[in-house]
């Protein structure tokens, strides 16, 4: 097999497999540079959240389309793949298991370590910094100046029904998906379907999966950004608001550094709810009128960055797996799926099922509690 | 197919031009030359030369802090008598004092000078200029505007009016050199070191077939080199990119020591100096010396196992070509003048102040390119070493530099998802303004340190361990006998990759972190002397009794053995807590990273250049020449580094843009003597830096005209020595693997404790044939 | 490719009907105002019912979804998954739970002006 020395692979082209690796890829160059293109230009729009200038918009959309073009190379490359060439591992201890199978794994373990530095960052400042729920009860606030406390998004979000609806359909949604994606697998795995009926079915599940993704990431936007009009019959059981306020219309915002929420109102908390508790600080102090009660107002800057940045690193998780999605699902399309690579999808799977681990965490701890 | 490749490879140059051109123009105005010489409101884009400006009153040498009167005045342009304004100016001088005389000008600061509202509608104005006190050629640097005054002047309208430009020089008493920018030398000297290299690749490409010298011939030849996924040529990248970047350092290295010369210098500013040993700091840990270990790392892991590529090819290409990037990224600065002077720590809230320079966001997006690189290295080294290690060859069977770059890579893999964490963060609070470590928002700067420690001790063995491989390796070849202590250099090995995520509170004792952890990071530091000590140990038994022979690796490996010796024993100073808060931020802090870092791991990858180079090019180097490196090179290296013990126990402190010495006895004074050590080190500094070029000559040298290599001139005994020099692509068969063959064959496949554990785990052999 | 079966049913759907009840738990929990107490470690039990639940339903994604169980090379790539536990207790104990107090947390004869001895 010294085929190899005659052979000059493209590369731009389809790859031949039959050559197994190495082979030649402008890929990399093509999408270091896109990145590289990227995070210059970003930080030519902001400067400390301040817009700066327009005309750098340009060139991050122009980075992340160079990106995209080393992509579309990197999957020309592969769209090939047949299961043809598939390395077995040797050796202790993953003797006989796929090698990017390994490869996968080895790459998760990354991704944990990632997600702990998240965690570990919410849990210092979650810990370290007082809630404004005890500050507010505590009375050491006077309206008119900025306290700074902890603000956890779950208590904007777990505090009604509605608030809580994209959350918790996003949970569902992924559950589905890491559902349709191994039923895609093994589908694609089944030797005793015929091939049109296989190619369909792996269609069918694999853009279920994209849909779910994408319904997923929506609903994120509709929490974060866009809230979402109610129908007239439920706005007496969301307090006689007319739609679901997104968490940019509370003003859980990164640059809140004067956050305003009726739940830190003594005006409101007296007249909606259970009013204040008795046996806090504030009322006994407002009973003794040391205190005036009225609105407080928090910095929470630190606790949206936090809430933010870690469901966005999650979200950009999705959004990678959307991504990686769209070409499968095409490639399901054209009956590119086969027992032989059915393993292809395991691939993937494995990664999209980690997601779904990480959201199993992300959605109690940022959401609920 | 050809046409294709030109089309893209014009593509690609493009591009590269325009990440070059684009920060000096957009991002950063103050451009290299300074606020100074563009700080002019003018009105239009162009000088006209219509306008003509003139300075008079200045001498042609001034005297010491004398005051003299001057004029700056503007003929010809749109400006006459009737119009309601008629111009105006901007006058910055390099030195000494402007004040304003009368109410038609003001002075911003000592340095610049600008007409007021009442001296818009004059065409002459008055100034007073005291002269510095000191010997410096002074610029002055006058931008004038004819304004015609029209409807809608008063506003800054400015249509039809024109402006122009004059500078003007006067000379100290006592004439001096013309004083260089640190920045424009800098990147003089880059962008000489860049051509040159350039140049030498070229010579590299004619040489290889002088007939071809044509563009049809060199287009697919750079195209292979830019689309390669092969372990050999990606290494031969990684270690170009490596040595290049460790030349920068150097540069950069040496304006440092130019500074530190003598007591109160001022070539460097604080901030250039700020600059200057942040991106030393980075440029040597992130772009020369993980390139440099990748760079052998992906040449020999292969070969010593007996795999023909590693696991994931592309992937490899992917996180080599992420790196010259990112080094763009983090260059920005330097081009433009305001690069990152956070330190390579990047010390939170410093960072992500509004006083740290721009560059520090581009530094850190280019960290954010590194920290990819680095996980996707790790995943395909990591892969590759579990999964491919040819057929025989268990885990115990290993090379140890094999072993190492496992070790290291895991290290490297584990830690370094925490400092991205930690970038991101800090590029989103530079950019959308989130608040991690903002502290009037209830920021916690710690947070930062604790994120980047956790990464960054273990980097620092990432960076020695791989060294500890070479030097097993090298010295049981020389000393003609294997490794001593085998299984105990593996643990040794593996226990410093474990006990380093715990120790790495050891650079927060200052902090104010937890109690509870210092004391727990204070023990396990302690710890790490325990197996470093047995690999010392091991070597040095390993030598005993063998047969040294003494070529140039063998040197540098002695070499190796003195100073990580010496840079061990005195970090062994840090760990005691209260030792720590005396030397903290002193020079001895200093004298000990570079023991380790420079008598370590560049002594080692020194050690790996003269031992690897025949099998990577097959070409022997010149044996004198390498000696006369070593020599020099040792010895200039610890006249440079040595002192700086002592100079760290006086109390200089690092990271300061300058000292001074006194006689007296007080609090945190250098004494007299500082000054000549100072001057010491710096003279040894550059006898350190220009010894390395005997290195480079001999590369080149021996490339062009070396004596052809055998297969294996060294004798040695692993995998990577029964190929040819240098190697076929793929580098071994696939489908006819090398089998490692054990003398001791019973004991080596008889599986220990965690080799039946894993066989209980593990796919049956049977399995794997149905699978 | 699962190999076995859950109660004789296909062992995918059995997961992710679990799944399902044990996610409309948890949505239910938060919605229903339980008692505000403290109970084990926890400060409510709203926090409890969470974590309690996180718990199964990343075994049976893991397990069941992820091939660490059932598959003949299961073992081993659990050992592989559970790999960086050791790094990530370290950096959740050292990083997650501690809190700059040098000067407040050491005992009073450990500080700076204690010297009357």
């Amino acid at each position: 097999m010294s085929s190899y020395d005659d052979h000059h692979p493209s590369g731009w082209g389809p790859h031949d497999w039959g050559h197994g690796a190495p082979h030649n890829s402008w890929s990399p160059l093509i999408m270091s540079i896109g990145i590289g293109v990227f995070l210059f230009s970003v930080a030519g729009v902001y400067e400390w959240g301040e817009f700066i200038d327009a005309s750098y918009i340009g060139v991050s959309i122009a980075g992340l389309a160079i990106i995209f073009i080393g992509l579309t190379v990197w999957w020309r490359q592969d769209y090939t793949f047949d299961g043809g060439y598939e390395p077995r591992s040797m050796g202790t201890p993953f003797r006989g298991i796929e090698v990017r199978k390994v490869a996968v794994w080895v790459f998760l373990m990354s991704e944990m370590m990632v997600f702990t530095s998240l965690f570990s960052t919410y849990m210092r400042y979650r810990f370290g910094i007082e809630s404004c729920e005890s500050v507010f009860m505590s009375g050491e606030w006077v309206e008119g100046s900025s306290v700074t406390c902890f603000e956890p998004a779950g208590h904007l979000i777990a505090s009604s029904w509605f608030h809580l609806a994209p959350g918790a359909i996003n949970t569902f949604a992924l559950i589905i998906s890491s559902f349709t994606i191994v039923q895609a697998l093994r589908y694609a795995g089944m030797l005793d379907i015929d091939e049109d009926r296989r190619r369909k079915l792996v269609t069918r599940y694999l853009g279920t999966t994209w849909f779910l993704a994408v319904l997923f990431l929506t609903l994120k936007m509709i929490e974060w950004f866009l809230g979402f009009p109610l129908p007239e019959f439920l706005h007496e059981y969301n307090h006689g608001d007319s739609t679901i306020k997104s968490l940019y219309a509370e003003g859980y915002l990164i640059n809140a550094d004067s956050y305003q929420h009726k739940y830190y109102n003594t005006d409101y908390v007296a007249s909606h709810g259970h009013g204040l508790d008795h046996e806090s600080a504030l009322y006994l102090m407002m009973e003794e009128g040391t205190h005036s009660g009225g609105q407080m107002m928090a910095n929470i800057r630190v606790s949206a960055s936090t809430f933010y940045v870690t469901t966005g690193t999650h979200g950009a998780h999705v959004l990678g797996g959307i991504i990686g999605l769209t070409y499968m699902t095409y490639k399901a399309s054209r009956g590119g799926y086969t027992p032989d690579n059915a393993v292809s999808i395991e691939y993937f799977g494995l990664y999209w099922h980690f997601v779904d681990l990480v959201w199993v965490i992300v959605f109690p701890f940022f959401y609920l509690y | 197919m050809r046409t294709k490749i030109g089309r893209s490879l014009v593509v690609l140059a493009v591009l590269s031009v325009a990440m070059l051109i684009a920060p000096a123009a957009v991002s950063y105005p103050t451009g290299v030359n300074g606020v100074a010489q563009t700080g002019c409101n003018c009105h239009g884009a162009v000088a006209n030369s219509d306008v003509a400006p003139s300075i008079s009153g200045l001498p042609d040498q001034y005297n010491y802090s004398e005051e003299y009167e001057i004029v700056v005045s503007f003929t010809g342009g749109p400006a006459n008598a009737a119009n309601s304004n008629q111009g105006g100016f901007n006058l910055w001088v390099s030195d000494g004092e402007l004040a304003p005389i009368d109410a038609t000008a003001q002075a911003y600061g000592a340095n610049e000078a600008s007409h007021t509202e009442a001296g818009n509608d004059q065409t002459s104005w008055t100034l007073t200029w005291t002269a510095p006190s000191g010997d410096r050629n002074v610029e002055f640097i006058l931008h004038v505007n004819s304004v015609n005054g029209n409807e809608d002047g008063n506003n800054g309208g400015s249509s039809g009016d024109l402006w122009n430009k004059l500078s003007a020089k006067v000379s100290p008493p006592i004439l001096v050199l013309e004083e260089a920018d640190p920045f424009v030398v800098l990147s003089t000297l880059i962008v000489v070191s860049a051509v040159l290299l350039i140049i030498t690749l070229t010579y590299v490409f004619y040489r290889t077939n002088p007939e071809s010298f044509t563009w049809e011939h060199f287009a697919p030849w750079i195209s292979e080199w830019l689309t390669s996924t092969d372990h050999k040529k990606i290494g031969t990248l990684y270690f170009v990119a490596g040595m290049f970047f460790l030349g920068v350092g150097g540069i950069m290295a040496m304006m440092i020591r130019i500074q530190l010369a003598v007591p109160g210098n001022d070539f460097l500013t604080q901030d250039q100096y700020n600059q200057f040993f942040t991106l030393h700091g980075t440029t040597m840990i992130f772009l020369a010396a993980m390139p440099l270990i990748n760079g052998f790392a992906n040449w020999m892991v292969p070969l010593q196992i007996g795999a023909p590529d590693l696991a994931l090819p592309r992937i490899n290409a992917m996180s080599f070509w992420l790196q010259p990037v990112a080094a763009l990224l983090i260059f920005t600065g330097v081009f433009s003048g305001s690069g990152a002077d956070t330190g390579w720590t990047g010390y939170a809230p410093y960072v992500v102040s509004e006083t740290a320079h721009l560059g520090t966001t581009m530094w850190v997006a280019g960290q954010i390119m590194l920290v990819a690189s680095s996980t996707l290295t790790g995943i395909n080294f990591l892969t590759t070493i579990a999964v491919m290690r040819a057929p025989g060859m268990g885990w115990l069977q290993m090379p140890l530099f094999t072993w190492s770059i496992l070790i290291a890579n895991l290290m490297l893999f584990l830690s370094i998802p925490a400092f991205g964490v930690g970038l991101i963060q800090v590029y989103l609070d530079r950019v959308i303004g989130t608040a991690f470590y903002d502290v009037s928002a209830g920021g916690d700067p710690l947070l930062w340190s604790h994120l980047f420690w956790y990464f960054g001790h273990p980097e620092v063995y990432v960076v020695i361990v791989p060294a500890f491989g070479v030097i097993s390796e090298v010295i049981a070849t020389s000393a003609r006998r294997s490794i001593f202590g085998y299984r105990s250099m593996v643990y040794a090995m593996a226990g410093i990759g474990v006990v380093s995520f715990i120790v790495y509170g050891h650079h927060m004792f200052t902090s104010g972190m937890s109690p509870t952890l210092r004391f727990v990071t204070m023990l396990t530091t302690m710890l790490v002397a325990v197996p470093t000590g047995i690999k010392i140990f091991n070597w040095l038994k390993t030598m005993h009794g063998g047969s040294l022979v003494y070529r140039t690796h063998t040197l540098w490996t002695l070499g190796f053995l003195v100073t990580f010796t010496l840079g061990g024993i005195s970090g062994m100073f840090f760990p005691s807590i209260a030792m720590d808060l005396h030397l903290h931020e002193s020079y001895f802090v200093v004298a000990h990273f570079h023991y380790v870092l420079v008598g370590g791991t560049v002594f080692g990858f020194y050690a790996a250049i003269y031992y690897w180079w025949p099998k990577m090019t097959g070409r022997m180097m010149d044996e004198r020449l390498g000696v006369i490196h070593f020599l020099t090179g040792f010895i200039s290296y610890n006249a440079l580094f040595w002192p700086m013990h002592r100079l760290g126990v006086w109390g200089m402190a690092r990271r300061h843009h300058t000292y001074f010495v006194t006689t007296e006895e007080a609090m945190g004074a250098l004494p007299m003597e500082a000054a000549g050590w100072n001057m010491f080190v710096s003279v040894s500094a550059f006898l350190f830096f220009f010894s390395n070029f005997f290195l480079i000559a001999n590369m080149i040298k021996t490339v062009i005209r070396g004596e052809k290599a055998p297969a294996d001139p060294w004798g040695g005994w692993s995998f990577e020595w029964m190929t040819a020099s240098p190697p076929p692509t793929p580098s071994f068969d696939p489908h006819n693997l090398p089998e490692l063959k054990d003398a001791n064959e019973h004991i080596a496949n008889e599986p220990g404790t965690l080799g039946k554990l894993f066989n209980r785990l593990m796919m049956s052999e049977d399995e794997e044939v149905a699978h | 490719m699962a190999h076995y079966t859950i109660m004789g049913r296909d062992p995918y759907w059995m997961n992710f009907y679990g799944l399902m009840i044990l996610t409309l738990i948890e949505v239910l929990a938060v919605g229903y105002d339980l008692p505000e107490e403290k109970i084990f470690i926890f400060s409510n039990y709203t926090l409890m019912i969470l974590t309690v639940i996180a718990i199964p339903k990343f075994i049976m994604i893991g397990m069941i979804f992820m091939h660490l169980y059932g598959s003949p090379d299961s073992g081993i790539l659990t050992v592989t998954a559970l790999f960086p536990a050791f790094f990530i207790i370290i950096m959740v104990l050292f990083i997650g739970l501690t809190h700059p107090e040098a000067t407040t947390g050491l005992p009073e004869w450990c500080r700076p002006g204690y010297y009357n001895i």
